[in-house]
Formats: structure tokens, C-alpha cells, sequence
């Protein structure tokens, strides 16, 4: 069975500089990925040569089996690849509810407003003047309602309050109950030993650790992350 | 000031060798486009330093050739015209300054419609000069006048704008070297961060503004004797367009650029209008090309290809110099706020906030998403103004005023997302820092002010685990989102703040990190005794560091004591359990 | 008032927002400084005199100025504009040199001279007791009818929408699915269309001449800076306190004081309410 997501030798960055080289890993679908490494390590740029915004020097990206090529990112959307960047995150200029009407796929967004009340109390505010927890909440959600087959995550918790990080890990869980492949970028090592089937350790752009989430204990992961 | 004195020397002794080779009708002609591009140099210094594009150069450009006009036919002694000349270049800087800085003010977004603004005002002054025949000559211009000491515009009066030119461009280089420069630069990159540094921006620009117009003026004072006819179009809007053509096309990021762009454009369009019909189409392509491929314009393309050849020396890194005082109040007082609401449109953000702290120490602030807690933050420091109630700072009320005077407070705040000069390198970020609270207009003009360090810096810089020490020349666009955070930490401790205000400090660094941020901000805390506001998610860190805990739940203050009160309180626990990372 | 003032007045205002409706999407919604806007209302004007130059019956017109104003505003996004999105200040220089090559080109081919086109309703309708030229009150009712269909369309449709998302985040844009090349594309031909059409129907009662564009392009810059960037209403008002500005002045002083009075208004808003009477996000 052809996995969701296949990397292979994905060597990439910006401009003339590559950050990451030659990484490899395979995404099945109905399993999360978590991906870990310090800052700087090159986790956004992973996140974001698979979802499209920048291309790769080198190595493949296969979907579903099919190879992504350079398809820009609103074919790979289109292909099914959803994603929640780490910085602006929004749409500061649109309502909340215009926010979640332009990803959508009509499944309703009701079951997510039972978990964050707050945003079904926020529809026709602007994104842009809530909080910025509040916005992370919003993005996560939109990406939640997509109709995708691969949700790619870059650090959906940073200044979200614990609570809500336990919501945000309950959807996480069921959307792979469905069939969905995800990639997590993180940094919050309790969300990642909640939710990760399976780990990726990045340092200085390589692939330092792998491992699957019986068998890494959290002094692997902790080890990932030290100076 | 020798690296400034060498291209302008340069400058004039290849000026002064054109009507040498050339003949006076030459000189006669160059002359005509170095006063175009005196006008430009000055476009040039605003645009390319602060952004502000000006539309309208020739209002003030027209403006002064009138004046000159009218007071060359009086005719009268050449000292008296010079004098008066001075007084109208102080009121055309006084008055564009004025304009400038209040379009400005309370706003950081304006740059377009203060462009369209420009565009309108030499619009209307256009139409009043060629309505207002008895002031102005209308239609047909004023004339009749003979050129200032009465030179010869095909012979001695050359000289005067050589003189000029050479003068504008040393005096363009000298600033370019001084602090004023970068401050300039800091500004046009990252204006709400220069504010939380108390640098006053709209003022900046106005200040910037009114100099451009001074230049403008001078030139337009120099076309009146040169032409010896005034007409509307010296105040119009073609006019101002071409100068900016000009500035573009020559290089808005150098001295001479202008200039070089004024000779180049104003000589091909001289000697191809007649001979090539499609002139102004290829000028119109050129310029096209220049905006998208080369906006430095032919100077920085010349510079680069200069660079080929010869290397940028990087400078060696001069003395550190210990930086003055900061010159707000340090007295430790208490913050508080008296019944602070925040209503912005109809979403009620703050909703009767009211709590004091202590003179010092270090309170944290947490509260579930939403609650309303960078805010609060943000009513400190006057990004928001409140709806009701007041902040005090002990006997001082502090809000609802503009950002800029946050730090005349001793106020220096971090923001949630890392707000750093991202255009301008690691050193150069915190040069800028170390101004933060110290400066005096004097020193913007010193070079020493670059030498600028204090102790609260060095210490953080120093520190074993900090990454900045390494990256000093990197460009900050290219540091991880965990090294911007200390870096803005870092500039904004540089002030030595009374109060410091940190939203999220520990917002995207890895746990090591984590524990680095938190050491810094005790540290800072214990060795200045001030106070420190920090609004966390962790509780771990939250306890670890807090004296007292403030929590804010849909804008308003559930608790306020110290942590293990904070969390036997059965109203905080039902609203926000607690975690760590 | 005399009947004669209201019908300029309602000339003026619907013509007014015809035309600023193309800079209205353009600048308004895609955040691009169209410099050039009236350079295309100038090549729509233009229109009638290539149809009659190529021979061509007169119903042919509007899709003659179709023809030329859409691929050259598709060829100008495709190779120029692109690079231009959230670059306000390039775009504004940019678009001044295409204003300037367009202006050029038309000069070459048509030369300087003042063309004229007759309009294709002649005569004159009795309105509120007065004789008003029956082609002005046709267009009057049409840009009234146009415009009602355009804010229906707009409430129901979500292009403008994802023209805000795509202008405020692009990559995040292109995240959800947004083809942000296309739809930049689409908006800015449409806009340039608009003009263009704008300057067909303007061409019967006006000067012909390839410098006509620049008071076009002035007066709708100050209709949205004083309306409001953004919204249909705002394009409205704004062109209603223009053109009626100036009008009224005009006819009651003269054409300077209307036109000084354009200038100050519109400084003052500039200055003070910078987002406009109206500036809502539609």
C-alpha cells in the first residue's frame, strides 16, 4: 500500500541557501507524524516544502503516489494537502466566520464551537483584533473543517493556553481516526508524546531521530531537543 | 568625515571642469540639470532613508523661484535678497515640517495618502499660479528680472550652482555617516517598534520632510536666476513627477544618484527628443524596468559593479563608549489601573479592570485565550487608548497617551510577536537600542553615539547561552524566530526600564531556551529592583519567577495574589487549569 | 435648483462612479496604485474611432474596446503587475511609467489632435421640464441599473472575499486553494475593463486626445480616498461628493473654484479621515 506521503532526499531552503538536506519519511494515512528539533532546525521549511510555498533544490515528494512536481500551493490544496503555518495564521481582514467559510468544505464547523465557545461567540469580528491565541485557535480550526487527506500542523499550540491544547490533541485524534494523514511540527513535547504515531528528530536540517511512539521514551525526545 | 570629502571633492572638480571642456552653452545646460537634481537629491534622501515618497517637490520648488522672481524685480541689495532668501527657506521647512508631522502623527500606515496629499497641494498651487495673474504673472509666468548678483546665466552664474551642488551632496555624505542616518532607516523598516523606543516617528518624518523641501526650495530659488522666467509650470505636477522619474531612475539610495539620473535623462532627452521619436516611450520603459529589476537605480548598479572590483573592507568594530544615562524617572512606583475599560467596536475587551501592584517585583499575568491580557499590555503602553478609567504609573497618568512617550515613562515593553528591525543587521538593532531613552539631538549628529554600551547590555550579550553574540552582522531577516526573541529582549532591557513589559517572552523557544529567558528576566529583575510584567502560559515558569499572579478572564480581574493562592482559587481553577510545556 | 443642475448633477456623479469603478476594484481591493487607470478609460474612448477607422459598423464598438483594453490590461498584469502586489509605492511608480507608454503609443499611432465620436442616440427627452440630450439620460438609467445588479452580484458572490484574503496573506491564500495568480489576474482585467467601458460611453460627449486620462485619474483617486476604499457605497458617496462638489461649484462660481474645491476637500480627508466616509470591507 503506497503511503500518503512519501519524502525522498528532500534537500531545500531560501534563496541560494539550503537549510534542509536529505530528508526522507514516509507519512501513512490514519497516523501523525510529529516533528521535532530546535528552533531554527528547518521544521517550518519541511512544513513548507510539502504543503508548496517554497520549492525543493532536490529529492521527491510523492502524494497518494502521485509525484507533487512543482505544483504551486493551491493545486497541492486542491490535491488535498491542508496547512496551518505558524505565523499569520489568519485572515486579519475577514470575520471569523469568513475565515472558516473560505476553507471549508460545508462540514459544519458546530462540534469545534462546543470545544472552543469562544469562536462561535466571535463570528462577525475581524481576526485580526483577536487575541493571538485566539487566532491560532481559529487557523486550527479552519484547517480542521478542510476537506483534506494531509493536514500539515507547523507549532499549532505556541500561546495557546493548556486547556485548549487538550481540545486541539482531541481533534487531532479523531481526524486520524478518519483516515487523515498528519504532520505536526512542534515543539510542546506533551502534545507530542499524546498524539505522534511516529517521531522525527531534525537538527541543523538532517533527520537526527526516528522512531515510532511505543519505542521513543521522552529522554529520545528531550535528546533531540538539547543544546 | 575624510570618506566624505573625497567624492565631493571629486564632484566638484569634475563640475568645474565642464565649461573648461565644453564651452559655456554646456555648462549652461548641465546647469539646468544640476538644479533639477539638487531638487531630486532631496526626493532622494527622503524616499530612499524614511519611504516617504513625495508627489509634489515642485510646491515648494515653485514656490521659492516665485519668491525669488518677485524679489529679484524688486531688484535691491544682494544681501538684503540672501537674507530674505534664508528667512523663506526656514518657513518653507517650518511649514512643511508642520504638514508632515501632523498627516503623520497618531497614524503609521499613511505613506500613500500623504503622497496623494503632496500630489493634491501642487495641484492646487499649480491652478492658483496660473489664475492669480497679479501675484503671479499668471498663465504666462513672471519675467523681467535679472539672476541673482546679477551673473550671467551662460557664464559666472554656473559657478553659483556648482557651489550649491557640491555644498548639498558633502552635506547629504556627512549625514549618511551620522546616527540620524540610521535612525532614519529604523524608521522606514519597523515604525510602531521605533515608537516603543520613545522615538517621536511622525516627527521623524517631518523632520525628514521639511529638509527635502529645503532642498527643493534652494533649487527652485537657483531656476528662477538661471531660466530668468517663473511660470506655473515650475509648480506643477508634471514637474514633481519628472523629478521623481529622475530620482528613480539615477538611485534613490545615493548621493549622486539623483544627480547622475537629473544629467543623464535631462542630456539623452535633450539630444534624442528631435532625433528619435520613440524617446519618451523608452524612457517610460527605462523607468518601468528601473522600479522592478533595479530600484536603486543606475547608482547602485554602478555600486555593484564597483563592488565587483573592490570588496567592501568591513569596517573594525570602534571602542565601545559608555553610553549616557537614560533620562526617564526611576524611581520604583506602582502600576494601577482604576476601572480601565476597552471597547473596541462593539467586542468589549477590558471591562472594569482594577488592580495596583507593587513598586517592584515581578507579576505575571495569565488567563485563558482571549482574556484580554496583551490589552492590557497595550493600554500601557498607548498602542490602545482605554474607553474609560485610567492607568496610573504612582502619581503619573500614563494612558491614552501616544507610544512614543511610553518610554519617557520608563516604560519599555517586548511584544507577542517579535518586533526587531528586520532590514537592518544584529549590531545595527542594537545601536538603535542603546539611543532608546538616552539621546539627545546632539548626539544624533555624533558618530560616537554608534559607540553606545551599557552594562544591562553587555551582560545579556555576554552570557554564555545567548546566540546573538556570533550573529552580530547577520541580517535579522535571517535569524530563527527563538534568536529574535532575545534579541528583541535584549533591546528592549537596553533602556533599562522601569517597568518592563513581556507578553510571551518564552513564545516559540525550545525548553533550554526556555529556562535561558526566564534566568535573564530575574537577573534583570534582582539586580535593578524594578518591576516586571510578564504574561506566560507556563505555569511552571509562572511560578517559579512571580511574586504575585494577576488573572484576567474575559476582561476582567478574577484573582490577584500571590501563586499558590492564585491556584487554590476555586473560580481560577473552574475557568483555567493549568500545564506545562 | 433648475432641472438643467440636477440632470448634470446626476450626470456627473454616475459617469464619475463609472469611471472610479475600475480603480475602485483596482486599488481599492487589490491594493494596486493605478496610475494608468486613466490611460484606460482613454483607450476605451478610443474605441469608436479605431471601429469607424476599420471600417467596422458602430454596434461593434463595445466589443472593439474590449478587444483592445483586455489583453493589453492582461499582458501588463501578467508581465508588470504581478510583481507588484503588496508593493504600494512600486506599484504607484510603476504604473506611472505604463501610464506614460500607453500615452505614448497612443499619440504615435493617433496622433496629438482632439478626435470626436457623435453618440448613438441623438436628440433630446423632456425630463423635469427641461430638454437633456436623450444619450445622457440612457446612460444615466444604465449606470443606476448597472449598478444594482453589481452590488446584488457582489452580496451573494465570495470573489470579493478571496480577493481580500488573497491581498492580505497570499501564501495563506494559496494554502486554501486560492489560484491567486488567476484571480489577481481576473480582477485586474476586470477593473481595467470597466475603465475602458467607462470610457466608451463616455467618448460621444467629450474631447478625444490621448492626454485626456490624467483628470480621469485624479478625480477617482479622490472619489475612493473620500468615499471610502473597499465598498460599493463608498464609491458611491465619494463620487457623489466629487462630482457634486464640482458641479455645483462650477455652475454657481466657476470651474476653478470647483475644481480648487475638489482639491481641498479632498486633502482634507486625506488628511483626517483617511479611510473615507464608507470604508467597509465589501
Amino acid at each position: 500500500m503506497t503511503a500518503l506521503l512519501e519524502i525522498e532526499g528532500l534537500t531545500g531552503g531560501y534563496q541560494d541557501t539550503n537549510v534542509l538536506f536529505e530528508i526522507s519519511v514516509k507519512i501513512e494515512a490514519g497516523s501523525l507524524l510529529g516533528v521535532l528539533g530546535r528552533n531554527g532546525v528547518g521544521k517550518t521549511t519541511l512544513a513548507r516544502l510539502v504543503q508548496g510555498e517554497i520549492k525543493a533544490s532536490q529529492g521527491d515528494i510523492r502524494f497518494d503516489g502521485q509525484p507533487m512536481g512543482n505544483q504551486p500551493a493551491h493545486a497541492r490544496r486542491h490535491m488535498g494537502v491542508g496547512y496551518m503555518p505558524q505565523t499569520a495564521m489568519v485572515f486579519d481582514d475577514l470575520t471569523v466566520q469568513e475565515n472558516l467559510s473560505l476553507g471549508s468544505s460545508g462540514k459544519p464547523p458546530d462540534l469545534y464551537f462546543d470545544l472552543f465557545p469562544r469562536l462561535a461567540e466571535r463570528l462577525k469580528q475581524p481576526a485580526g483584533t483577536m487575541s493571538g491565541g485566539e487566532r491560532k485557535i481559529l487557523s486550527f480550526v479552519r484547517t480542521m473543517i478542510e476537506d483534506t487527506k494531509l493536514i500539515i500542523l507547523d507549532e499549532p499550540t505556541e500561546g495557546v493556553q493548556p486547556e485548549n491544547i487538550n481540545h486541539m490533541a482531541d481533534c487531532l485524534r479523531e481526524r486520524v481516526a478518519e483516515g487523515a494523514g498528519v504532520l505536526l511540527c512542534e515543539q510542546n513535547l506533551n502534545l507530542l508524546s499524546d498524539v505522534a504515531d511516529w517521531f522525527l528528530g531534525l537538527d541543523s536540517g538532517r533527520v537526527t531521530m526516528t522512531g515510532s511512539g511505543n519505542m521513543t521514551t521522552r529522554k529520545d525526545l528531550n535528546a533531540v531537543l538539547s543544546l | 568625515m575624510a570618506s566624505a570629502l573625497l567624492p565631493a571633492s571629486l564632484l566638484l572638480v569634475v563640475l568645474l571642469l565642464i565649461p573648461e571642456l565644453f564651452g559655456d552653452f554646456m555648462a549652461y545646460q548641465i546647469g539646468l540639470y544640476l538644479i533639477y537634481g539638487i531638487a531630486a537629491q532631496g526626493i532622494g534622501f527622503l524616499w530612499g532613508k524614511t519611504g516617504v515618497l513625495p508627489l509634489g517637490q515642485a510646491l515648494f520648488f515653485g514656490i521659492a523661484a516665485y519668491v525669488t522672481a518677485i524679489t529679484l524685480r524688486a531688484e535691491g541689495n544682494l544681501f538684503l535678497n540672501l537674507a530674505l532668501a534664508a528667512i523663506v527657506l526656514a518657513v518653507i521647512a517650518g511649514s512643511a515640517f508642520v504638514l508632515a508631522a501632523l498627516v503623520f502623527r497618531g497614524r503609521n500606515e499613511s505613506g500613500p495618502y500623504f503622497s496623494l496629499i503632496t500630489l493634491a497641494l501642487v495641484m492646487i498651487a499649480e491652478q492658483v499660479a496660473g489664475t492669480a495673474t497679479s501675484l503671479t504673472g499668471g498663465f504666462n509666468g513672471m519675467s523681467g528680472f535679472n539672476s541673482l548678483g546679477n551673473l550671467d546665466p551662460f557664464g559666472g552664474f554656473y559657478y553659483v550652482i556648482v557651489a550649491a551642488t557640491v555644498a548639498v551632496s558633502l552635506l547629504l555624505f556627512i549625514l549618511n555617516r551620522l546616527p540620524v542616518n540610521l535612525i532614519a532607516k529604523a524608521v522606514l523598516d519597523n515604525e510602531p517598534r521605533m515608537q516603543l523606543l520613545g522615538f517621536p516617528t511622525h516627527m521623524i518624518k517631518g523632520a525628514a520632510f521639511a529638509f527635502s523641501a529645503m532642498i527643493a526650495a534652494l533649487a527652485g530659488g537657483l531656476f528662477a536666476s538661471h531660466q530668468g522666467i517663473v511660470t506655473p509650470a515650475s509648480t506643477g505636477f508634471a514637474l514633481s513627477a519628472e523629478l521623481v522619474i529622475l530620482t528613480a531612475v539615477g538611485g534613490r539610495f545615493h548621493v549622486l544618484g539623483p544627480l547622475i539620473g537629473a544629467v543623464i535623462v535631462g542630456w539623452a532627452s535633450t539630444e534624442l527628443r528631435d532625433s528619435f521619436p520613440y524617446w519618451e516611450l523608452l524612457m517610460a520603459v527605462v523607468f518601468i524596468l528601473v522600479v522592478l529589476k533595479a530600484p536603486g537605480g543606475i547608482a547602485e548598479l554602478f555600486e555593484a559593479a564597483f563592488r565587483r572590483v573592490r570588496p567592501k573592507t568591513p569596517t573594525s568594530a570602534a571602542p565601545a563608549v559608555t553610553a549616557p544615562e537614560t533620562r526617564f524617572d526611576k524611581t520604583p512606583r506602582p502600576l494601577r489601573f482604576e476601572d480601565v475599560r476597552l471597547k473596541i467596536g462593539v467586542v468589549r475587551i477590558l471591562n472594569a479592570v482594577s488592580f495596583e501592584t507593587p513598586a517592584t517585583g515581578i507579576i505575571s499575568v495569565i488567563g485563558p485565550n482571549g482574556a484580554g491580557k496583551t490589552s492590557a499590555l497595550n493600554t500601557i503602553t498607548g498602542n490602545l487608548s482605554v474607553t474609560g478609567g485610567r492607568i496610573m504609573l504612582g502619581e503619573v497618568r500614563i494612558d491614552s497617551r501616544p507610544p512614543h512617550t511610553a518610554l519617557s515613562n520608563g516604560i519599555g515593553s517586548k511584544l507577542q510577536v517579535p518586533s526587531v528591525f528586520f532590514s537592518l543587521s544584529v549590531s545595527e538593532n542594537l545601536v538603535i537600542a542603546m539611543m532608546a531613552g538616552r539621546l539627545r539631538m546632539s548626539d544624533l549628529f555624533k558618530p560616537s553615539t554608534f559607540q553606545w554600551r551599557s552594562k544591562s547590555l553587555s551582560d545579556i550579550l555576554g552570557h554564555p547561552s545567548v546566540p546573538l553574540k556570533e550573529e552580530m552582522t547577520a541580517p535579522v531577516e535571517y535569524l530563527p524566530q527563538g534568536h529574535r526573541q532575545f534579541l528583541e529582549y535584549a533591546m528592549t532591557v537596553a533602556a533599562e526600564p522601569s517597568i518592563l513589559l513581556l507578553d510571551e517572552p518564552c513564545a516559540g523557544l525550545s525548553p533550554d531556551e526556555t529556562a535561558l529567558m526566564t534566568k535573564l528576566v530575574q537577573s534583570y529583575q534582582s539586580e535593578t529592583s524594578r518591576l516586571v510584567i510578564v504574561i506566560e502560559h507556563d505555569m511552571s515558569i509562572v511560578e517559579a519567577i512571580s511574586d504575585k499572579v494577576l488573572v484576567l478572564h474575559l476582561g476582567k480581574v478574577l484573582a490577584f495574589d500571590d501563586y499558590d493562592k492564585v491556584r487554590q482559587n476555586p473560580q481560577v481553577q473552574a475557568v483555567y487549569s493549568g500545564g506545562t510545556k | 435648483m433648475s432641472s438643467v443642475l440636477l440632470l448634470n448633477l446626476a450626470w456627473q456623479i454616475s459617469t464619475l462612479a463609472l469611471v472610479a469603478l475600475g480603480l475602485a476594484i483596482v486599488f481599492g481591493k487589490l491594493r494596486i496604485m493605478n496610475m494608468a487607470h486613466g490611460e484606460f478609460v482613454m483607450i476605451g474612448a478610443y474605441a469608436p474611432v479605431i471601429t469607424s477607422m476599420l471600417g467596422l459598423p458602430g454596434w461593434l464598438q463595445l466589443p472593439v474596446c474590449l478587444v483592445t483594453v483586455g489583453p493589453v490590461a492582461f499582458v501588463l498584469e501578467r508581465t508588470i503587475i504581478r510583481h507588484l502586489y503588496g508593493r504600494m509605492f512600486d506599484s504607484l511608480l510603476a504604473t506611472w511609467g505604463i501610464a506614460i507608454l500607453l500615452r505614448e503609443i497612443v499619440e504615435l499611432i493617433f496622433g496629438r489632435g482632439y478626435q470626436s465620436v457623435s453618440p448613438p442616440i441623438a436628440g433630446t427627452v423632456c425630463v423635469f421640464g427641461a430638454d437633456y440630450p436623450a444619450y445622457r439620460i440612457a446612460v444615466i438609467i444604465g449606470i443606476l441599473l448597472g449598478f444594482i445588479g453589481l452590488y446584488w452580484w457582489n452580496t451573494r458572490s465570495k470573489t470579493g472575499t478571496r480577493i481580500k484574503a488573497m491581498v492580505g496573506n497570499p501564501n495563506l491564500a494559496e494554502a486554501i486553494g486560492i489560484n491567486t495568480a488567476r484571480l489577481s489576474a481576473g480582477a485586474f482585467v476586470f477593473g481595467c475593463c470597466t475603465a475602458g467601458l467607462a470610457g466608451l460611453i463616455l467618448a460621444p460627449t467629450v474631447r478625444i486626445e490621448p492626454m485626456m486620462g490624467l483628470d480621469y485619474l485624479i478625480r477617482s483617486f479622490f472619489a475612493l480616498v473620500v468615499g471610502g476604499l473597499g465598498s460599493l457605497e463608498g464609491l458611491g458617496i465619494g463620487s457623489g461628493i466629487i462630482a457634486g462638489t464640482q458641479t455645483f461649484l462650477g455652475a454657481v462660481a466657476s470651474q476653478t473654484y470647483g475644481y480648487l474645491a475638489v482639491l481641498t476637500l479632498s486633502t482634507l480627508f486625506l488628511w483626517l479621515k483617511p479611510n473615507g466616509v464608507r470604508s467597509s470591507s465589501r
